[in-house]
């Protein structure tokens, strides 16, 4: 069934990713990306993968179509013809695909017990983390503590893309993410719509409440601070869209989202420091508590709202950005 | 039984592949994306139950809960830009 479930999804993908090469039609494009990423997210789902569907679905359904779209403000709605031959960039895509293909013969088939990547570390982490950290959900465990390091460096590297983004966009003065004319609807957002508002602003808490859910449910079931932080981020954006740019700035200011993503990293790195100066290695947790368990969920708790915080910074900060630029 | 309704949920999401390919219009293609978002909330509700994971839900939730944002975004880029065209069109008739 998991076979069946997974080769009818990743053919509609295929069918989905061709389309979107293809047309010519910028908005279609985008339109067709956002079915691309809940197919993804469904396969990952049908894979057993729930914590990446869960970061898959929070930044795919949400906040990607949102900035997809502010780029497509800033810029033409369709695609100009290229007058170059595409044959050679055809014949270099078909024979790395060919090569693909021919090396996924030799992969081990899916779900195969003996294949080396159920054989290497994997055990070891399914049977020693009750003991190590307790915590029912082994892929925080492996994210937050075993592979701290590699986590420490996503949250570097969304930090160092939210830095490009705001150096090619410019931070300028705070704008409507669409421009509009400057007359009596200039104050921006779907305000005069009464459907979309009453609705939409029952639902932020909720969006809120869930994304902290997430954040601090992550030791239990799927999700975690990147998760947390997408949806959070959503929600904020949900309002700006609601209520103009100006209202959500004013509510979450640009010098409070400069202090989240910056303290978000700082406080990984800090967790890590402090680590060192109790005695242990760097982001070893053991040594934050007496007992070394509870130090363990103690240090992990800590990092993933750095995460948290950093995630829903970077995320604001760029469609701020947009928004900012539509209107200069 | 879960098999049954999965497989006409699958068939419900290629339908409106098409219809997002095909469009024409773009209230066709934004249509098509609302009704895949919701086919997809289903879609992980039933094969986590298929699956024996009801824990898993959290995700059909969190699709639930943010989904429809991308939509409102689509609607509020497509009213700025119709009225950014008619101060345009309006201005012309001024300058004649």
């Amino acid at each position: 069934m998991t076979i069946l479930l997974a080769v009818f999804l990743l053919t509609m993908l295929v069918i989905t990713a061709v389309a979107i090469v293809r047309t010519r039609d910028l908005f279609a494009a985008v339109m067709l990306l956002g079915i691309f990423s809940l197919l993804m997210a469904a396969n990952f789902f049908v894979l057993d993968a729930a914590d990446v569907a869960l970061t898959e679905a929070a930044v795919g359904a949400g906040i990607s179509t949102v900035l997809f779209l502010g780029a497509l403000a800033l810029t033409a709605a369709r695609e100009r013809e290229s007058g170059d031959s595409r044959w050679l960039p055809l014949v270099v895509v078909v024979i790395m695909a060919a090569t693909v293909v021919y090396a996924t013969f030799d992969k081990p088939a899916l779900g195969d017990p003996n294949a080396p990547v159920h054989q290497h570390v994997a055990p070891w982490y399914l049977s020693e983390t009750p003991r190590l950290i307790d915590i029912p959900n082994v892929v925080t465990a492996v994210l937050g503590s075993y592979r701290g390091y590699d986590t420490l460096g996503e949250v570097f590297v969304v930090f160092t893309a939210g830095i490009a983004v705001l150096f090619l966009l410019g931070s300028g003065r705070p704008g409507e993410l669409f421009s509009r004319p400057p007359d009596e609807l200039s104050t921006g957002g779907l305000k005069h719509h009464l459907i979309p508002r009453v609705v939409g602003k029952l639902l932020i808490p909720f969006i809120i409440l869930f994304g902290l859910y997430v954040q601090f449910h992550g030791e239990y079931g799927p999700g975690g601070g990147f998760q947390a932080g997408a949806i959070i981020a959503a929600g904020v954006i949900l309002y700006a869209l609601l209520e103009g740019e100006t209202r959500a700035l004013a509510a979450l200011p640009e010098s409070a989202l400069k202090v989240m993503v910056i303290g978000g990293a700082l406080l990984y790195t800090l967790v890590g420091v402090v680590c060192m100066l109790m005695g242990g290695n760097f982001l070893d947790y053991s040594v934050l508590s007496t007992n070394s368990v509870a130090g363990q969920q103690l240090g992990i708790i800590l990092i993933e709202a750095g995460v948290g915080l950093a995630v829903t910074g970077v995320l604001l900060s760029i469609f701020h950005a947009f928004a900012a630029r539509a209107t200069a | 039984m879960f098999i049954t309704v999965s497989i006409a949920i699958l068939v419900t999401m290629a339908l409106a592949i098409i219809r997002a390919l095909r469009g024409p219009s773009i209230y066709d293609r934004i249509l098509a994306v609302n009704m895949f978002g919701t086919k997809t909330v289903l879609l992980v509700s039933v094969v986590a139950f298929l699956f024996g994971r009801p824990d898993f839900l959290d995700l059909a939730l969190a699709y639930a809960l943010i989904n429809f944002i991308g939509v409102l975004a689509v609607l509020e880029f497509f009213q700025s830009r119709s009225l950014r065209r008619e101060l345009g069109a309006a201005q012309q008739r001024d300058s004649l």
